[in-house]
């Protein structure tokens, strides 16, 4: 990597500004037992002494074989006694925990907390969520074994291991190729960078202490700044179920409509779908075209706006360019419709109502799927799988829930979504949900779809820079 | 005679009011709901801010310097606010010895506050030099405490309805506890607004309207 002088790599966790490509993950969701016991246990896996324990992974060395980051919720911060008046130099929404805010994040209904696992219903017990990602089962659970034996037998109470396993072709549960797009920051480069069109992201977008992407403003700091707050971050940890039954259904619901709409032919011309590779019937393609109409990508990864008709067009998009396009090109949402899934989230460049917020609410997605593959031969086959992530941003009511609230389940962003949510992962009720595929002059309109991914869990991560770690392994009383 | 019996009688009710009521906080503390959110895409659209910020010099000169504040940035709180684009409606006004700001915008009270203080948090902290205890400025650098101090300022809203403060009282001459501790607590409230338009934003006003968004 190419590194911004001013950014102590070491000293920043190595899950925020770049992606471990592990093929597994294992989050411990922990209770401090023994805020004694916890510290000496941060201290140890801060120390450099891996016979001590197994250490947090920075950012400063080439990804080692087990990786291991250390999130708190502001319970946990407060477990490990940290002194009340800097617990209150901490961000509201922090302080308040994702499930106080599960109304404004769409977590309603189904996604209520009190429908939430039961590790995650009580959040005043939810202290720690430490992540281990390895490519071999062996050293994970070996590094998780640790974490937990010893010194972590008396520190922690294990209130859930939730695993997680990457696809060798990145494809998750809803069949999407995912993880494609990233910030790019400023001053760090990452080799596997590919070109996106947007400008680059400050790194204050994700890390404490910075300049941030809001054009003068600086996120404050929680205290001690140095010893505490600087290079730390945050990080909206989510459960995420998806019912990849019912998404099934309503895209081959909506092409049922669609093979009847003269309008259809506005989106995929007729025989287009006989040049894709491999040709598809008409009806698979209209589900292809719905499926990549709602997020915005075809399910492997090329964008709509690079490639309207076809998931394989001729020539192929290359896989460095599957980022490289905006969509000031689509102004009406003609290839790729201003209600889907990736132009919700991240607008680009594109005219939205609130002129100045274009760029200043990118945040970093790290997820891993969890659960065994959908099996479309068995359908509601009752088992759960879905998604584990973290979304990672410097301030989670700035980032994290302004496009949570305003942008994915308000459609505040442009007037002609405007009282609708994302289709893919948005909080709808079939009694009110829309999704509209502008076509030609006019546009086909999906109605009646359930929401498709359901919060079982989740809990605001403060995820502190080394230093931190050792001056909360450090605090007395 | 009776005149001054009656003047005597009400200030002896008052008195024993403002004792039952120190009673009733003591017996019963009311905390202030926060923010309220609805889980329907439309009830969470408009949105209201009733901003009543007391000046620090409640004399006329003060109140003539709040409205020279207002006057010399006019222009670039207005350009602001359009391009802040989620705004329907934002008036400064003097009131009592109150510098107030009262607005109708579209979504969470977060981000708007937070646009309009990267838009011109410059010329709102020009304002903020005229009342008392203002928050810690520049505003730029510390957005939160900014925030959360327009949050402390800004009325409190009933939720719902105003006639659900009062859902068992057929009489309205009988007023609950909870309502009376509640407004004691919190002096500014709106008690109730009305839309002529509900579930619009405002850039859906004006792209229906043939205006900018």
């Amino acid at each position: 990597m190419i590194v911004d002088p001013a950014v102590d790599l070491a000293d920043v966790q190595g899950n925020i500004l770049r992606g471990y490509k592990k093929r597994l993950v294992r989050h411990l969701v922990l209770k401090v037992n023994d805020a004694a016991a916890a510290r000496r246990w941060l201290v140890e896996a801060t120390s450099g002494d891996a016979a001590l324990a197994p250490q947090v992974t920075t950012t400063a060395n080439e990804e080692p074989p087990t990786c291991l980051n250390v999130g708190m919720t502001y319970a946990g911060l407060d477990a490990l006694r940290v002194a009340p008046d800097q617990l209150a130099t901490f961000p509201q929404e922090f302080i308040d925990g994702m499930a106080a805010r599960a109304v404004k994040l769409g977590d309603t209904g189904p996604s209520d907390p009190c429908h939430w696992k039961p590790e995650w219903r009580d959040p005043e017990q939810v202290h720690l969520v430490v992540s281990i990602h390895a490519d071999v089962r062996d050293r994970r659970d070996e590094t998780a074994d640790r974490v937990l034996g010893a010194g972590g037998s008396r520190a922690f109470v294990e209130l859930a291991r939730l695993d997680g396993e990457r696809r060798s072709d990145g494809v998750v549960h809803f069949g999407y190729k995912d993880n494609i797009a990233q910030p790019h920051f400023d001053n760090i480069r990452n080799p596997t960078d590919r070109p996106d069109m947007q400008p680059l992201v400050e790194v204050g977008a994700v890390l404490l202490g910075y300049k941030t992407p809001v054009e003068d403003v600086r996120w404050e700091v929680p205290e001690p700044r140095e010893d505490l707050g600087f290079n730390g971050s945050f990080g909206a940890f989510r459960v995420l179920e998806q019912q990849v039954d019912e998404f099934e259904r309503f895209l081959s619901a909506s092409a049922d409509l669609m093979m009847n709409s003269p309008l259809a032919y506005q989106s995929l011309p007729p025989k287009a779908e006989d040049g894709w590779d491999p040709p598809l019937s008409r009806h698979e393609a209209l589900r292809e075209l719905v499926a990549a109409k709602i997020l915005g990508r075809w399910r492997n990864g090329v964008p709509l706006v690079l490639s309207p008709t076809s998931p394989t067009p001729d020539p192929r998009v290359g896989t460095n360019d599957l980022n490289n396009f905006d969509f000031t090109t689509d102004p009406d949402g003609l290839s790729c419709p201003m209600g889907s899934h990736i132009r919700r989230c991240n607008p680009r460049s594109a005219r939205i109502v609130q002129r100045n917020t274009n760029h200043s609410r990118r945040i970093v997605r790290r997820g891993m799927p969890y659960g065994p593959l959908y099996d479309p031969n068995h359908p509601d086959d009752g088992v759960e799988r879905g998604l584990l992530g973290v979304f990672i941003c410097a301030s989670l009511v700035a980032q994290f829930e302004s496009i949570q609230y305003d942008w994915m389940n308000l459609g505040l962003q442009d007037p002609r979504i405007t009282g609708t949510n994302d289709p893919v992962v948005g909080n709808n009720d079939p009694k009110f949900s829309s999704f509209k595929m502008p076509a030609g002059s006019s546009s086909i309109e999906l109605r009646g779809f359930p929401r498709f991914v359901h919060t079982k869990g989740g809990a605001y991560l403060f995820l502190p820079s080394i230093r931190a770690l050792r001056y909360l392994g450090s605090i007395h009383h | 005679m009776t005149q001054v019996v009656t003047t005597a009688t009400s200030k002896v009710n008052q008195i024993l009011e403002w004792f039952l009521i120190q009673f009733w906080k003591c017996r019963a503390p009311v905390t202030t709901p926060g923010s309220v959110w609805k889980t329907a895409p439309a009830d969470n659209l408009q949105q209201c801010m009733n901003l009543v910020m007391p000046l620090s010099d409640k004399s006329g000169v003060g109140r003539a310097m709040a409205a020279k504040a207002v006057a010399s940035n006019v222009d670039e709180i207005f350009t602001g606010l359009s391009n802040v684009g989620t705004v329907h409606f934002a008036r400064f006004d003097l009131i009592g010895a109150n510098l107030c700001m009262f607005s109708v915008y579209d979504g969470d009270f977060a981000s708007y506050i937070r646009d309009f203080i990267s838009v011109f948090g410059s010329v709102f902290d020009a304002l903020m030099l005229l009342v008392e205890d203002p928050p810690q400025l520049p505003s730029e650098l510390h957005p939160e405490s900014f925030i959360e101090w327009i949050r402390m300022h800004d009325a409190f809203q009933i939720p719902g309805e105003v006639t659900l403060l009062f859902p068992e009282e057929p009489d309205i001459a009988n007023l609950p506890r909870d309502v009376i501790l509640l407004l004691e607590q919190n002096r500014n409230v709106q008690l109730g607004r009305y839309s002529a338009y509900p579930g619009l934003s405002a850039a859906q006003i004006r792209l229906a309207t043939g205006v900018d968004w």
